[in-house]
């Protein structure tokens, strides 16, 4: 609405006015509006209450070392993603262990990634022969300290929350849980709900 | 050179002259192409086997391998054409065929000249499908450094080649043909060899690897440093490499020092002492006789009380002869213009007129003598060295160099060595005796020109002596000393190759002075080059650690005692202040008894070094030193080669460099002293002495440089005296014990390295094989040594062609140390054997 416009309706005042000022009528019809999406089917994701969103396969998250269906450790600490990362954010440490541990008797002794500084670029996944490092679908990344973002071996190959079977693109159900060690959105893979750009 | 022949051809259309018998690699590297190679390894015999290095050559129809093919006249060659470089890729692609392709996992990954001649020549695809040929499927340990994958192999033959022709064990073989073929030791045994790694270092890809690197890193995780071995003289160029603060290996690499691939196990695999738990980190002063840590400025505070307090002719230094040139320096300015004392010593194990009349004889206050310009000599004589274990570099570099240019070399010892079996004539002699043999020698061919020889110096001690009757006395045959006069009589030029045997026995320094100036009169080319045991001994002489020459082998206002003279003063309670740098003198010195007893009445003993050694217990305070990886500072080696060396690490704890201590214990004493800035001590160096004009040697000079001549000649230490040694006749006691270095230690510096230790752990003996046959034992056997005043056990080392009477125990052992068995002033020590039952 043009500033001329507005004064030319600024001075009217004839018996119409009088009738819209009088019973509100462009109070309701903003309420109407309100009234109508009150009703209608929501599209919001209700994150992290009871819905949470799972990224599409392509998407690069927390990084994620993998386990052949035998369970032995995919990676062979060849320390090439290591060297392909731009930012320097992945310290590995090969070590001997010819237990089964890995599929090769090189396995990581230290496997560390810097999350602070990872630019979520990916080299790494490329880089890596064997699929043992991935870039996975967790995003929930938000901490009151650094700490949470410097991840070693363990944590990264423990079973991920989101297992590459599951393909993703989805909104799961979802429980916010308060504990000790801070605040956690627990998906249920099972209750997949429809994507909000379906949900008109 | 004359004689010799040179062919034109043409490479690439530009014309090269080069000489004949020239292979076309070489040719076509001159004139500036570069041909990929496999096989091909400098110094070793050609094989042709891989393949990669074709080259066109017009009028032939087919390719042929470079590497083996000698150039001939007008030969037009292309090593670019269309053909080549098809062939090229084709050939990758068949070495690949069998190749593991397990780069991720190989330990050689990233430094793989297989991966960067894939990169850069061939084929991206391979198009073989059928099944790889697995000789194994687990890796196998091939020695305690040695870690072995066959499936990797490329057939290139360099491990097989290198063992026998450089190293001289042949240990390696081929077992199977073809593509089953596989370089390995016989059925794939556990192999007892030098363990030096030299088939690791040849490898092309990860076949052969370090088993103490196995799995630590990859290549550009390494910080590198080039630094010069810091055990025995033959002083080898390497780059040690650490991750995290932690040496994980060393290598030595072509191109980057005169020894090229070549390093022994103490070089490849002795680094990891100084990633040590017990280095030294704090200066520790002992109060009631228990140690306690203190600071550097309370114990710079005592030093500087005790030695200002005591009379400068009772106060002693001995200096390592491992430390930097710009620390012995350091050290001889400290002693003798700040302490005032002329009593400055290098070494414990010799008496210093013995090493001033070696450095005389050998001309070491001369020009330096290069190894290889050593070995162009028609005959090449090693005598008092047991250069297959003291200096394991050198012995390659004869055994290679001899090979191609088939000269003679000649090699008198009382032990049998490796180099033995290249050599024209082994002569052994009884230990001790070795003058003898020189001087029947010399009288051999005194006797072919009597006119010509008259008048040389020394020749008169010989006269009235016979060939026979020195012969008898050296334990040598006549028609043994009659042929090496021959040989020296027959050849051009000689180079001796003179070994720390003279020193140690004190004797032969005259007859290699006599048999020098003979050699010298009949108009041969003579090049004595000393061998020695120590990484910068030649270094620690030119910087005038010595009490009887100042730097530069100058005149000294004052002559100083010598280690056995301070250790006779101390015995007699005449000493006030001793300060010794790193030479572990309670363990090295050739009288043990004697020497606990003097150090002990020693006055304030200050002892630095690395490690809490045996000397280090009795001592009064203790300063932890820095290693060679952790200082910068120049070597001088035995050839007289000056090489710079730069530090990786920075000293552990609160350690410091030796440089820094005695800056510091000058300037707590006489402020103003010269700073610890090795630069600045090293241009003091180059300003003072003759040797060193001039010479700026860089960490990139591949060959160090050679010291010149000091035009001083040590002339006073002529007339050293000497006699044969009494070894007497005792049948209690029926064995001539002699000692030096195991070829994996050196000194008690490798005993720290874990990886030398798990080579050598325990005591050996070496005793012949008769001896052994008629005590029936075999290696590994326990034996009971006894001396006079004390025994040990000992696991037996049978050594063929070593003769009966002569036995061998390394100096390294902190178990059973060597000189237990001796006496002050006797060189050759009796023992008898027995088996030992520990039943």
């Amino acid at each position: 609405m043009s500033a001329g416009k507005y004064m030319e309706k600024k001075r009217e005042c004839g018996i119409r006015d009088i009738f819209r000022r009088t019973f509100f009528i462009d109070f309701i019809k903003g309420l109407m509006v309100t009234l109508r999406y009150n009703l209608s089917k929501s599209v919001t994701v209700r994150y992290p209450d009871t819905e949470k969103w799972v990224p599409f396969p392509r998407y690069r998250g927390v990084h994620t070392l993998n386990r052949d269906e035998k369970g032995r450790e995919l990676c062979v600490a060849c320390e090439l993603c290591a060297r392909a990362c731009p930012t320097k954010c992945i310290t590995v440490v090969p070590m001997e262990d010819d237990t089964g541990r890995g599929i090769a008797d090189r396995v990581a002794k230290v496997w560390k990634v810097d999350l602070v500084r990872c630019l979520f670029c990916g080299y790494c996944e490329d880089a890596c022969p064997t699929f043992a490092l991935r870039l996975g679908k967790d995003y929930e990344r938000a901490c009151t300290d650094v700490s949470c973002a410097l991840l070693d071996r363990e944590e990264l190959l423990g079973p991920a929350e989101v297992p590459w079977s599951f393909d993703g693109g989805v909104v799961v159900g979802a429980r916010f849980e308060r504990g000790k060690g801070g605040i956690k959105v627990a998906a249920d893979l099972s209750d997949e709900k429809s994507p909000w750009f379906e949900r008109q | 050179m004359n004689g010799e022949k040179f062919v034109t051809l043409k490479v690439n259309g530009k014309e090269v002259t080069v000489k004949e018998g020239t292979l076309i690699l070489d040719a076509a590297r001159e004139a500036g192409y570069e041909i990929p190679t496999f096989c091909y390894q400098e110094n070793l015999s050609g094989v042709g086997s891989c393949r990669i290095c074709f080259v066109e050559i017009e009028g032939q129809k087919k390719l042929q391998p470079s590497c083996i093919t000698p150039v001939m006249a007008d030969m037009n060659v292309r090593t670019d054409s269309a053909q080549v470089i098809a062939a090229r890729g084709a050939m990758l692609e068949f070495v690949l065929t069998n190749h593991a392709l397990d780069c991720p996992v190989c330990d050689k990954g990233g430094e793989c000249e297989l991966q960067n001649m894939v990169w850069k020549f061939g084929p991206r695809k391979g198009r073989f499908t059928e099944k790889k040929i697995r000789f194994h499927e687990k890796d196998y340990i091939l020695s305690p450094v040695i870690v072995k994958n066959s499936n990797r192999c490329v057939h290139c033959m360099r491990c097989v080649r290198v063992c026998s022709e450089v190293v001289g064990k042949a240990v390696l073989g081929v077992i199977g043909r073809e593509a089953h073929q596989e370089m390995t030791s016989f059925v794939r045994s556990y192999l007892d060899c030098d363990h030096d790694g030299m088939c690791i270092e040849v490898c092309p890809v990860g076949c052969f690897m370090r088993l103490p690197y196995r799995y630590k890193a990859r290549h550009w995780d390494l910080k590198s440093a080039k630094t010069v071995c810091p055990y025995c003289a033959t002083g080898c160029r390497m780059t040690i490499q650490e991750r995290d603060g932690v040496v994980v290996r060393s290598i030595a690499r072509l191109g980057s020092g005169f020894n090229g691939r070549m390093m022994c196990a103490r070089g490849r695999f002795g680094y990891d002492f100084l990633n040590s738990k017990e280095r030294l980190k704090t200066p520790l002063l002992k109060v009631g006789g228990v140690f306690k840590e203190v600071s550097w400025d309370k114990a710079l505070g005592v030093i500087r009380e005790k030695f200002t307090r005591a009379d400068p002719k009772k106060v002693f230094g001995v200096a390592s002869a491992r430390l930097t040139n710009e620390e012995l320096y350091l050290f001889q300015k400290l002693v003798r213009s700040v302490f005032n004392s002329p009593n400055l010593d290098s070494t414990s194990r010799w008496n210093e007129n013995a090493s001033a009349a070696f450095i005389s004889a050998a001309g070491i206050p001369g020009r330096g003598t290069g190894i290889y310009g050593a070995m162009e000599a028609d005959c090449v004589f090693i005598a008092g060295a047991q250069i297959s274990d003291e200096n394991p570099v050198t012995d390659y570099i004869v055994r290679y160099t001899t090979a191609a240019k088939r000269n003679s070399v000649i090699i008198a010892s009382s032990r049998a060595m490796k180099l033995d079996s290249s050599s024209r004539m082994s002569i052994r002699h009884l230990p001790g005796r070795l003058g003898s043999l020189l001087n029947a020698t010399a009288l051999s061919l005194y006797m072919d020109y009597p006119e010509r020889l008259e008048g040389t110096p020394g020749i008169d001690g010989i006269k009235g002596k016979t060939v026979e009757g020195l012969g008898q006395v050296s334990g040598v045959e006549v028609s043994d000393i009659k042929s090496l006069a021959g040989v020296l009589r027959g050849s051009a030029s000689v180079s001796i190759l003179a070994g720390v045997d003279f020193l140690r026995f004190r004797e032969g320094i005259l007859g290699l002075r006599l048999l020098g100036a003979i050699l010298k009169t009949l108009g041969k080319q003579l090049e004595i080059l000393p061998l020695l045991d120590r990484s910068n001994q030649r270094g620690a002489w030119d910087m005038g650690v010595h009490p009887l020459f100042g730097p530069g082998y100058g005149e000294v206002k004052e002559k100083g005692l010598g280690v056995d003279g301070m250790l006779e003063r101390a015995n007699e309670g005449a000493s006030d202040a001793f300060y010794i740098i790193g030479e572990d003198i309670l363990s090295m010195y050739p009288d043990r008894a004697f020497a606990a007893r003097a150090l002990s009445r020693a006055g304030f003993l200050v002892y630095q070094d690395m490690f809490m050694t045996e000397t280090a217990q009795i001592s009064d305070l203790v300063l932890p030193g820095a290693s060679f990886a952790e200082k910068a500072g120049t070597f001088t080696n035995q050839e007289g080669r000056v090489q710079a060396a730069e530090p990786l690490l920075s000293p552990k704890g609160e350690a410091k460099t030796d440089l820094e201590i005695i800056s510091a214990i000058g300037s707590s004493i006489a402020p103003g002293f010269t700073g610890a800035d090795p630069q600045r001590v090293f241009e003091e160096i180059r300003g003072g002495l003759k040797t060193y004009e001039g010479i700026f040697p860089g960490l990139n000079d591949s060959n160090g440089v050679m010291v010149k001549g000091s035009g001083n000649t040590l002339k006073e230490f002529e007339e050293v005296k000497e006699a044969v040694s009494d070894l007497g006749k005792n049948t209690s006691y029926p064995y001539y014990l002699i000692t030096g270095n195991h070829l994996f230690h050196s000194g008690r510096l490798s005993r720290r390295s874990e990886i030398l230790r798990g080579l050598l752990m325990e005591p050996v003996i070496e005793i012949s094989s008769i001896l052994a046959d008629e005590l029936g034992v075999e290696d590994g056997s326990r034996v009971m040594v006894n001396g006079r005043e004390s025994g040990a056990v000992f696991s037996v080392r049978v050594k063929k062609g070593t003769p009966k009477e002569v036995v061998f125990i390394p100096e390294n052992f902190e178990k059973a140390p060597a000189n237990r068995f001796f006496k002050r002033g006797e060189t050759v020590a009796r023992v008898n054997i027995t088996v030992h039952s520990s039943f």
